[in-house]
C-alpha cells in the first residue's frame, strides 16, 4: 500500500512537470508537422574533460537506437514516411528536431518520443557515433573548409578559458575520455530538467496529437537542477593574432573579433543590426567591407560582418535559427585572400612579392571599422538600411522549419517573436539609436584575429603584423592598370594604416582543438 | 517484430493511396506558362506566402556551352559580371535599388543553367521586373570592372580548394569526359580563371549569344497572379529580341574501359567514388527517375550495404549514390568515406557486388513502393515557401526547358516495375563506363579492376 501511495504522488509530480512553454504555429495547408524541442543544455554543460558530451548523447539518440527499436528498423520504419530527425547542439541549447508528413503523424509519434525518452545506448550505436564525432574534430574541421577552421578557432581564441571555448563537438582528447556510461549518466542529469525544456510544433496537427505529446513529455521531465558556468570573455588588449599554419593552403582565410555585451534581449540589438547590415550584411554587395574588399579591388570571393553567431555562413543565405546564446562577440569574416606563393605563379609582375593579401585586407577591415565607430552612418545610410532591414528580415522565417524555429530562439531571449518585435522596433528606431549602439558596443583597437594560411606565407605575415610594416597591395599588372588614380591613393593610406597588434602567435595546424 | 510488420505494411498501404491521390498533377499548385513572341518562357506559379515573391530568372546556360578552349569557367564568371550595372542603373544604383527592395538576391550557375534569384516584397515586383529587364537588355559593364571582377572568382576557387573533395572533383570529370563540356566544371580549369583578366571581348560576345530571351524562362513564384506577370512580362521584355546562337556541344564518344582519378592527401579519411556514365534527362522515360529509385533503395540510409557497411561493420562512415538532371549524359556517382585505408579494396568489391547484385535480383515490390513513397513525399515537403518552390521547378526548367517536367517525371517514377530497374542497371552499370576517384594516402591506391 505505502509503496503505491509512493507510486501515485510519484506520478501526480511528473504530471505537474509541463514544459515550459509552448509554441505552436498551426498551419492547416501545411503538408507536414515540424516538432522541435529544444532543452537548455548545449556544449557548456559539458563536464570538465569530457567537451563534446552533450553532443555526442544527442547524436546518439538520433543516430542511435532505442530500446523499442533498432536504428536499421527505425530506418525501415521511417523509409516511407520520409520522416526525419536531427539534433543540433551549441553552446547553451541542444534542439531536435522531427518532420514528417502530417499523412503519417500517428504512425510516427511512438518512433519519435521512443527516441526522445527511450534510447537504447547500443555500445555499437555508441562506437559508431563516437568515431564519426571523432573524425570531424581530428580531421574534417580543418581540412573541409579553411573558412570554416578559422571561425571555429576564433571561438577557441575569444572564449579562452570559458565553458564556451571548445567546440560542440569537443576536442580530440576529450573525446577519448568519453564512455558509454558517461553519455548515459548525462542524459539522466542534463536532458528533458523540468523549467529546461520547451516544445515547439508547426504545421498540420490536431489538438488531440498535441495534448498526448505534451503530456509524454511532461511525464518525462526531470526535477534536477543545471548548474550554469559563468561566461564571462575577456576583451582583447590591443590586437591578438594566432596564424595557423598549414601545409597546401591556397590562400590566407582571415576571422576577427571581440565581445560585445549585447544580445537578442536587448532592443539595442536591433539598432546594432543595421549599423552591422551597413557595414557588412551577410552575402549582400551593399555592405562597405564587400565594396572595398570585394567589389573594388577584387581581392576574394566576400567580406562580412556579423553581431552574433552565423551557422554555416559559407551555405547559409540567410540566418539559420538554432543557436541563440547569452554571450555575442562582434566578427568581421574576410573570405581566403591570396598568398604571395600563389601571386607569384601566376603573375610574373609579382615574383619578388614577400607578403600575400592577408595583412593589407586586415588592415582595411579595420580602417571601415574605425570610420564607422567615428562617424557613425549618416540619415541617408541609416534610412536605407533599416528600410532593407524591414523587409529582409521577414525572409528569414519563410520555411516552416525556420518560423518554428526562431519562434524557439525568440523565447530563449525572453520574446513572444523576435521578427516580428523587430520590425516594429526597426519602425521606430531613429539615426541617434543606432549611432549611439554604434559608440556603445563597437571600437577598432581590441581584437582577436585568427589567419588560416599557407606554411609558406605564415612567418613573413606574422612579421608583418608584428612589425606594423608596410603592406602594399600587389595587383596584376592588368588589375593596376584599371584601378582609379582614388583606389591607389586609399591603398597607400591602408597600407600604412598602424595596427594595435599586441601579440602575434604562429600556431601548427595540430595545435587547436586538442 | 510482428508488431513492426503489421505497422509496416499499414504505412504501405496507407502510402500507395495517398500518393495514387496526387493524380496527374504531382506538385499541389498550379503551374501557368506562356511563351511570349521573342521566345521567352514565362511561369507563375501563385502560392499562399502573403507579401512574399520569388523572382526567378533562369538562362539554360552554363559550363555546358562553353566549347571554346581557354575560356572555361566563362558561364559562371559572366553571372558576376551582370552585378556589374547598365547606364540606366551603374553598378553602385544597381545596388541601391536593391537594397531598397529589401530583398534575398543572387545568383549561381551550374553545368546546365545560370540562375537569377530574388525574394522579396511582392509589392515591388514591378520594380525587379525593371531592373532585371534593365541588365538583361542593356548590361554595359567597362573593361576595367571586368579586369577587376576576375579576381573574384579566383578568390571563389581560392576558397574551394581548402578541400581534397573539390580536387578529386576537378579530375573525376576531366579523366571521365574526352571531348564533352562536363569535362571540367562550372569554376573552369585553373588557367582558364587566371586568364580570365585577358578575355574582355569574348565577354561581349558571350552575352550576344546567350543572354537573348529563348534562352531564358521567368518564373514567379508566390504572392501574384497569372495575369499580373504576363502584363509586367510583356512590359519590359516584350520588345527584347530574340538571338540566333547555339552552341554545338560536341558528343561525348563512349568510353570503352575503367578510369582512374586519384588525389593523395591524408587531411581527410580515404574517400572512394564509382561514377558511372549515366543518361540525359528525360521525363518521360524510365532510365533516370528509375536511377533515382536504384540510388535510394540499393545506396540510401536504408539500404543492406548502407546497413552492412556503415551500421554493422562499421568500415564506412557515410555512403550514398547522386544521379544527375543533366541535359546530356552526365556522370552517376556512387560514394563512400571510409574509416580506415586498409578497407579500400574491400569496400570497391563490395559496391561492385552490390552494382551486380541490382543487375541480377529483382527488388522486392513493397522496397520499391516504399522508395517511391520517400522520395515523393520527401519532394512535397520541400515545397512550403516560394524561394523552395521556384529552387526545385527551376532544376526542372534547367533540364527540360519545361517546370511542367515535375509532374511527368514524378508520373513516370510512379510506373517503375522491379524489370525496370534491372534494365537501366543494365545499362548504365557497366565497368568499361566507369571512372574510379579516390583519395587516399597512398601514392597509387589499389582500385584497379580487371577486365
Amino acid at each position: 500500500m505505502k509503496k503505491q501511495i509512493l507510486t501515485l504522488i510519484l506520478l501526480l509530480i511528473a504530471s505537474s512537470c509541463i514544459p515550459q512553454e509552448i509554441i505552436e504555429n498551426k498551419i492547416s495547408s501545411s503538408n507536414k508537422v515540424i516538432i522541435k524541442v529544444m532543452l537548455l543544455n548545449g556544449s557548456i554543460s559539458d563536464p570538465v574533460g569530457k567537451e563534446g558530451l552533450t553532443n555526442l548523447t544527442a547524436s546518439l539518440l538520433t543516430s542511435g537506437g532505442t530500446k523499442q527499436y533498432t536504428y536499421a528498423e527505425i530506418q525501415n520504419l521511417l523509409y516511407p514516411m520520409a520522416a526525419s530527425y536531427y539534433a543540433s547542439v551549441d553552446k547553451e541549447v541542444t534542439i531536435f528536431t522531427f518532420q514528417v508528413p502530417s499523412d503519417f503523424l500517428e504512425e510516427f509519434y511512438p518512433i519519435m518520443t521512443s527516441v526522445l525518452f527511450n534510447p537504447a545506448f547500443d555500445k555499437n550505436d555508441f562506437e559508431r557515433v563516437k568515431a564519426e564525432q571523432e573524425n570531424y574534430v581530428s580531421q574534417i574541421i580543418r581540412a573541409s573548409s579553411d573558412e570554416e577552421y578559422s571561425k571555429k578557432a576564433l571561438e577557441d581564441l575569444l572564449f579562452r578559458g570559458t565553458r564556451y571555448q571548445h567546440l560542440s563537438e569537443g576536442t580530440i582528447s576529450s573525446l577519448k575520455n568519453i564512455t558509454l556510461e558517461d553519455v548515459i549518466n548525462h542524459y539522466k542529469k542534463t536532458f528533458f530538467l523540468n523549467g529546461r525544456t520547451t516544445l515547439g510544433i508547426s504545421g498540420n496537427y490536431n489538438d488531440k496529437f498535441l495534448s498526448r505529446l505534451k503530456n509524454e513529455l511532461s511525464t518525462n521531465l526531470k526535477e534536477i537542477k543545471l548548474e550554469e558556468p559563468e561566461i564571462k570573455p575577456k576583451m582583447p588588449d590591443g590586437i591578438q593574432v594566432e596564424i595557423i599554419s598549414k601545409k597546401g593552403a591556397f590562400g590566407s582565410a582571415i576571422f576577427m573579433g571581440f565581445p560585445i555585451d549585447v544580445t537578442k534581449r536587448k532592443d539595442d540589438f536591433i539598432a546594432l543590426m543595421v549599423a552591422n547590415s551597413y557595414l557588412g550584411e551577410h552575402r549582400k554587395s551593399y555592405g562597405v567591407l564587400y565594396n572595398k574588399i570585394r567589389e573594388t579591388r577584387s581581392m576574394n570571393y566576400g567580406d562580412y560582418s556579423y553581431i552574433e553567431w552565423y551557422e554555416n555562413g559559407g551555405a547559409n543565405m540567410l540566418p539559420p535559427s538554432g543557436t541563440p546564446r547569452n554571450i555575442n562577440y562582434f566578427s568581421i569574416w574576410i573570405r581566403p585572400v591570396q598568398i604571395a606563393a600563389q601571386l607569384k605563379k601566376q603573375y610574373p609582375e609579382l615574383e619578388n612579392i614577400k607578403l600575400g593579401h592577408a595583412h593589407f585586407a586586415i588592415r582595411l577591415a579595420i580602417r571601415e571599422l574605425e570610420k564607422l565607430v567615428k562617424e557613425g552612418l549618416t540619415a541617408e545610410q541609416f534610412e536605407e538600411t533599416r528600410q532593407f532591414l524591414q523587409s529582409y528580415i521577414k525572409l528569414y522565417v519563410q520555411r516552416q522549419s525556420e518560423r518554428l524555429g526562431y519562434l524557439l530562439d525568440s523565447k530563449f531571449y525572453s520574446r513572444k517573436d523576435f521578427i516580428a518585435e523587430a520590425g516594429e522596433i526597426l519602425s521606430k528606431l531613429s539615426l541617434e539609436d543606432v549611432n549611439n549602439a554604434i559608440r556603445k558596443y563597437l571600437q577598432a583597437e581590441n581584437m582577436y584575429i585568427v589567419i588560416v594560411t599557407d606554411e609558406s606565407e605564415a612567418e613573413s605575415l606574422a612579421q608583418s603584423l608584428l612589425n606594423n610594416a608596410y603592406s602594399p597591395m600587389s595587383y596584376s599588372n592588368i588589375v593596376l592598370k584599371s584601378l582609379p588614380k582614388s583606389i591607389l591613393e586609399e591603398d597607400e593610406i591602408i597600407a600604412n594604416y598602424k595596427l594595435n597588434v599586441k601579440s602575434v602567435r604562429i600556431v601548427n595546424n595540430n595545435e587547436f582543438f586538442k | 517484430m510482428k508488431k513492426l510488420i503489421i505497422l509496416l505494411l499499414f504505412i504501405l498501404t496507407l502510402s500507395s493511396q495517398k500518393i495514387i491521390n496526387a493524380q496527374n498533377s504531382f506538385v499541389p499548385f498550379t503551374i501557368h506558362q506562356t511563351q511570349l513572341e521573342n521566345g521567352l518562357n514565362v511561369v507563375t506559379v501563385p502560392f499562399d506566402s502573403p507579401g512574399i515573391v520569388a523572382f526567378y530568372i533562369i538562362v539554360r546556360v552554363g559550363s555546358r556551352n562553353e566549347v571554346e578552349k581557354g575560356v572555361t569557367g566563362f558561364a559562371h564568371f559572366f553571372e558576376h559580371m551582370m552585378f556589374r550595372g547598365t547606364d540606366k542603373y551603374p553598378k553602385d544604383k544597381y545596388e541601391q535599388v536593391l537594397k531598397s527592395i529589401g530583398a534575398s538576391a543572387n545568383a549561381n550557375t551550374s553545368s546546365d543553367r545560370t540562375v537569377y534569384h530574388m525574394t522579396g516584397d511582392a509589392n515591388k515586383l514591378e520594380k525587379m521586373f525593371e531592373i532585371e529587364a534593365d541588365r538583361f537588355r542593356y548590361l554595359n559593364y567597362s573593361k576595367e570592372d571586368f579586369i577587376i571582377e576576375a579576381g573574384a572568382v579566383k578568390g571563389e576557387y581560392t576558397k574551394n580548394y581548402a578541400n581534397p573533395l573539390s580536387r578529386l572533383y576537378e579530375s573525376i570529370r576531366n579523366t571521365a569526359f574526352d571531348v564533352h563540356t562536363y569535362k571540367h566544371t562550372t569554376m573552369g580549369f585553373y588557367e582558364d580563371i587566371v586568364d580570365m583578366p585577358n578575355q574582355y571581348e569574348y565577354s561581349l560576345q558571350f552575352y550576344k549569344r546567350f543572354y537573348k530571351p529563348e534562352y531564358c524562362t521567368i518564373l514567379c513564384v508566390g504572392d501574384v497572379t497569372f495575369n499580373q506577370i504576363i502584363s509586367l512580362a510583356e512590359k519590359y521584355f516584350g520588345s527584347w529580341e530574340r538571338g540566333s546562337y547555339v552552341a554545338d556541344i560536341p558528343v561525348e564518344p563512349t568510353q570503352n574501359q575503367t578510369r582512374y582519378a586519384h588525389i593523395k592527401s591524408s587531411e581527410v579519411p580515404p574517400y572512394l567514388s564509382l561514377n558511372y556514365k549515366g543518361p540525359a534527362f528525360n521525363d518521360t522515360e524510365i532510365d533516370l527517375p528509375a536511377l533515382y529509385l536504384i540510388s535510394s533503395i540499393y545506396f540510401g540510409p536504408n539500404s543492406s550495404i548502407y546497413k552492412k557497411l556503415v551500421l554493422e561493420e562499421k568500415k564506412v562512415k557515410s555512403l550514398g549514390c547522386y544521379p544527375s538532371f543533366s541535359r546530356d549524359p552526365e556522370l552517376i556517382g556512387i560514394y563512400a568515406n571510409l574509416k580506415d585505408n586498409k578497407d579500400l579494396r574491400y569496400v570497391l568489391e563490395e559496391l561492385l557486388a552490390e552494382v551486380e547484385a541490382v543487375k541480377t535480383k529483382p527488388v522486392d515490390i513493397t522496397i520499391l513502393n516504399n522508395a517511391k513513397s520517400n522520395i515523393q513525399y520527401r519532394t512535397l515537403m520541400n515545397m512550403d515557401n516560394p524561394t523552395d518552390i521556384a529552387n526545385i521547378l527551376s532544376s526542372f526548367i534547367s533540364a527540360s526547358g519545361d517546370p511542367e517536367s515535375i509532374n511527368r517525371y514524378y508520373k513516370t517514377l510512379g510506373k517503375i516495375t522491379p524489370e525496370d530497374i534491372i534494365n537501366v542497371a543494365k545499362k548504365y552499370f557497366v565497368n568499361t563506363s566507369l571512372t574510379i576517384g579516390t583519395i587516399t594516402p597512398d601514392d597509387i591506391p589499389d582500385v584497379t579492376i580487371n577486365k
